[in-house]
C-alpha cells in the first residue's frame, strides 16, 4: 500500500500553483488535506507525476467576513468549522455537520475545498453547503467564476474544474435569525460513507425553502422551492408540514427509479425535518 | 529526494526522503520510532494515528513531506504527558488492550477525548472513538478506562479545551515550511511508450474465457431510446466495431473472429484512470433481436479485474421509427478497484458511459441515415469532466436543431 513515486511541489500562492497544473505534459494533482486523496494514492487508484500540495498557501487558509455572507478559504478544516475557529453564519448548521464528518484525526486535516473538488456523493459539504446555498469560487490564469455548489458536482467523483483551474474559496450566506435548519444522514457505521442525506432550509425572512437529498451515487438532488415539503418555515412545528408522497414523487422525478433507495432518501429527510434546530 | 525536517518528540528529527513516504513510515523507517503502528494504511482503522501539531492526525494517509517542519508527537512522546500517563493505567486497570496493536491510536485518539470532551457520555466516547478498531478486547474497557480518566479529571478541577488549543486555521502539519515550488528534483521517468503499451497488453493476454457458471456480483439495467427504425438499429448493432466506437474510451484490437474479440477500455472518474484489456465473445440471435457481449479484462495500473456480462434486447419503441434498446450490465470486479468500489459509483459511471454512448449511437446512426459517405461524425471519445460538459452543451444543441428542422 505505498503510492507511485512523484515529485513534490509546495507553492507558495494561487498564481504558482495554477503555473504548475498548466504543464500538460504531466499528470499533476492537487492536495489538500489529503484525507480522501490519501487513500487513493496509497491504492495507487492515483498515480500522479507531480503532488502539488496546496496547503502552504495563506490565502486559502483565510476567512472574510463579509456584509451578507462569508468566504471561506478552499483549505480551511472540518476541524476549524466544528471548532467555531471560523465564525458561524448558519445558525449551527456547519459546525454541527462538521461534527459528524468521519473522525476526528480525519477532520484536522481535511478540507471543504478537498472534499467538495473530490465529489464523492456521500460527502456532507457538499449536501450541506447545496441546503445552504452556498457557491464555490473556481480560478484559472485566464481569470476566475462562480457558481453555486451543486453545479460544482458533475457526477461521482467528477467536479467541474476546466483544465487548469482550481477551487479557492467557498461563499456561504448568512442565515437570518429565523432560520431553522436540519440535517439527517443515514450511516451503517458511525464516521462511514452516507448511504442517505436528507437537509433543509427555511428561513422566512430572506424568503428561502430549500430542500437537498444528498449521498444518491451521484449529484444531490436540490429542490430550490420546497414549500410544498417543509413549508415557508413560518409554521411553528416543521414536520407536521412534512409530505412523504410529495417528497418521494420529487425524488422519482429527479431519477432516483429504485423504491427502496427513495424510500431510505424520504426517511432521511423526514428525520431532518423532525430533529430541525431552531435558531 | 527531499529532505524532511520535523520536531519529533521536541527533538529535531531529518531525513532524506522520497515525497510518497507517509509519516507512519518516515517515523518507522528513519527515526527507528516503532510504537507508531500502521494496519490498514488508508485511513480507516486508526492504529497509526499520532499528534501533528499537538493535534490527532492519521499518519498513514498523511505524508511526511506535508509536515516539513510541524511538530510531531508519537506515543513515545507521551511518557511524561499527564493524561497519556492516566490513560495508561486505566486501560492496564479495565483491560483496555489484548495484544496491543491498536493501543497506540487508541492512547492518542482517547487523550484527545479527555482533553477535549467535558462530561461526554458512554455514547459519546464510542461515536468520539469510532475511528479506531479493536480486534480483540472490544470496547467496554477502552470505554471505561477513558469514562474513569475523563470523571477523575473533572473531580481535581481540571476543565476540558474544546478545540485541544489549536488557534490556527488549515490541514494540521501545514504552514511551517516555506514554499518548494522548484525545490524537488524531478525523478526519472518511467517511460510509458509503446513498448510499456505493449507489455501491458501482453500481460493482460492469457485472461481465460469466461466459465459457464460464472455469475455476476451486481446487476442493473437501463434502457434507451434511439429514433431510427429497429431493423437500421439491430443491423447497426450486428458490427462489433461500430458499437465499440460509440462507447467512449473503447478499442478494439482487430476484427472479431468467430464473435471473439480483443480490446480494451480505458475509463476516468475524477482522477482515477483504468484501462481495461481484455477478452470479449459476442452472441446474437435475430430472431428474437436480443444478444449479449460477455468479456473479461484487467487494469494492470490498479491490478485490477473485471468480468462482465452485457445482455441488450432491440425492440420498436412508442412510435414510429423510433427504437428502445434495453441493456443489462452485470460485472464482477476485484483488486484495488474494487476495494474502493462503492456499487453506487460504478453506477453512476455506467449511466454517463452509456448517456455517451446514446449520443454517439444517434449522431453515428443519422450519419447513415443521411447518406453521408465519409468521415464520421465527431464523437466523445473520452468520459471525463469535459464530456460531461459537452454532452450537456452537445444536447442543447440537438435540441435546438430538432427544433429547427421539426425532426422530432
Amino acid at each position: 500500500m505505498k503510492p507511485v513515486n512523484f515529485d513534490y511541489a509546495r507553492p507558495a500562492d494561487v498564481g504558482a500553483a495554477l503555473a504548475l497544473l498548466a504543464d500538460d505534459s504531466l499528470s499533476v494533482k492537487l492536495m489538500a488535506g489529503g484525507q480522501s486523496l490519501g487513500p487513493m494514492l496509497n491504492m495507487r487508484l492515483v498515480q500522479p507525476d507531480l503532488l502539488v500540495d496546496i496547503t502552504g498557501i495563506e490565502e486559502l487558509k483565510r476567512v472574510e467576513d463579509r456584509a451578507n455572507e462569508i468566504v471561506l478559504g478552499a483549505c480551511i478544516t472540518h476541524a476549524d468549522i466544528e471548532d467555531l475557529r471560523v465564525p458561524d453564519v448558519t445558525c449551527g448548521a456547519l459546525p454541527s455537520v462538521a461534527r459528524g464528518i468521519a473522525y476526528r484525526a480525519v477532520r484536522n486535516r481535511g478540507t471543504m475545498g478537498g472534499s467538495l473538488t473530490h465529489a464523492d456523493p456521500s460527502a456532507d459539504w457538499l449536501s450541506i453547503l447545496s441546503t445552504l446555498g452556498a457557491k464555490v469560487t473556481l480560478r484559472g490564469r485566464s481569470g476566475g467564476r462562480t457558481i453555486p455548489v451543486e453545479d460544482y458536482m458533475l457526477g461521482a467523483l467528477e467536479a467541474d474544474l476546466r483544465p487548469g483551474e482550481m477551487l479557492v474559496s467557498i461563499t456561504v450566506p448568512k442565515l437570518s435569525r429565523s432560520a431553522r435548519w436540519g440535517y439527517y444522514k443515514s450511516c451503517r457505521k458511525t464516521g462511514e460513507f452516507a448511504h442517505a442525506i436528507g437537509a433543509f432550509l427555511v428561513d422566512p425572512d430572506r424568503g428561502v425553502s430549500r430542500a437537498v437529498i444528498g449521498a444518491t451515487e451521484s449529484r444531490p438532488i436540490v429542490i430550490a422551492e420546497a414549500t410544498h415539503l417543509v413549508g415557508d418555515g413560518k409554521a411553528e412545528r416543521l414536520d407536521l408540514a412534512f409530505d412523504s408522497h410529495a417528497a418521494g414523487a420529487a425524488i422519482e422525478a429527479a431519477g432516483m427509479a429504485d423504491p427502496i433507495d427513495r424510500q431510505t432518501h424520504v426517511v432521511a429527510l423526514r428525520r431532518a425535518i423532525e430533529r430541525a434546530h431552531t435558531a | 529526494m527531499n529532505t524532511v525536517t520535523l520536531t519529533v518528540n521536541g527533538k529535531p528529527a531529518s531525513a532524506t526522503i522520497e515525497p510518497r513516504t507517509h509519516l507512519a513510515d518516515f517515523l518507522r523507517e528513519t527515526q527507528n520510532l516503532t510504537g507508531t503502528h500502521i494496519g490498514c494504511e488508508h485511513g480507516v482503522c486508526g492504529a497509526c494515528t499520532l499528534l501533528v501539531d499537538g493535534v490527532p492526525t492519521r499518519s498513514c494517509i498523511t505524508y511526511a513531506v506535508a509536515c516539513q517542519q510541524a511538530e510531531v508527537t508519537t506515543v513515545e512522546g507521551l511518557d511524561n504527558d499527564d493524561i497519556a500517563a492516566e490513560l495508561r493505567t486505566a486501560f492496564s486497570k479495565e483491560h483496555g488492550l489484548q495484544c496491543g496493536y491498536c493501543t497506540p491510536g487508541m492512547i492518542v485518539s482517547a487523550r484527545d477525548v479527555v482533553l477535549r470532551m467535558d462530561a461526554p457520555s458512554e455514547h459519546d466516547i464510542r461515536i468520539a472513538m469510532s475511528g479506531n478498531l479493536c480486534r480483540c478486547t472490544g470496547y467496554v474497557g477502552i470505554v471505561r478506562a477513558i469514562q474513569g480518566v475523563i470523571t477523575a479529571r473533572r473531580a481535581r478541577g481540571i476543565a476540558a479545551i474544546p478545540d485541544g488549543n489549536r488557534k490556527i486555521l488549515g490541514p494540521a502539519g501545514s504552514g511551517h515550511a516555506v514554499p518548494t515550488t522548484n525545490g524537488a528534483e524531478p525523478r526519472a521517468r518511467v517511460s510509458s511508450g509503446p513498448a510499456d503499451t505493449q507489455a501491458r497488453a501482453q500481460a493482460a493476454k492469457p485472461v481465460s474465457r469466461p466459465d459457464a457458471d460464472w455469475k455476476p456480483q451486481t446487476t442493473f439495467t437501463q434502457g434507451f431510446t434511439v429514433a431510427h427504425p429497429v431493423d437500421v438499429v439491430w443491423d447497426f448493432f450486428g458490427n462489433i466495431g461500430e458499437v465499440a466506437s460509440c462507447l467512449p474510451g473503447a478499442s478494439l484490437a482487430g476484427e472479431p473472429v468467430d464473435g471473439h474479440v480483443e480490446g480494451q477500455i480505458r475509463v476516468k472518474v475524477g482522477p482515477i484512470a483504468a484501462e481495461f484489456q481484455g477478452v470479449a465473445d459476442v452472441t446474437r440471435d435475430d430472431a428474437t433481436r436480443t444478444g449479449t457481449i460477455s468479456g473479461s479484462g484487467k487494469d494492470k495500473r490498479s491490478n485490477s479485474a473485471t468480468r462482465g456480462l452485457i445482455g441488450y434486447a432491440v425492440r420498436p419503441g412508442d412510435a414510429p421509427g423510433k427504437t428502445k434498446v434495453d441493456v443489462s450490465i452485470g460485472y464482477t470486479l476485484t483488486g484495488m478497484l474494487a476495494q474502493f468500489g462503492r456499487s453506487g459509483l460504478v453506477q453512476d459511471v455506467a449511466g454517463r458511459l452509456i448517456a455517451a454512448f446514446v449520443q454517439n449511437l444517434e449522431a453515428k446512426l443519422a450519419h447513415r441515415e443521411q447518406g453521408q459517405g465519409g468521415e464520421a461524425p465527431p464523437v466523445i471519445t473520452e468520459l471525463d469532466a469535459g464530456s460531461l460538459v459537452s454532452s450537456v452543451v452537445f444536447g442543447r444543441l440537438k435540441q435546438f436543431f430538432a427544433s429547427l428542422f421539426g425532426r422530432r
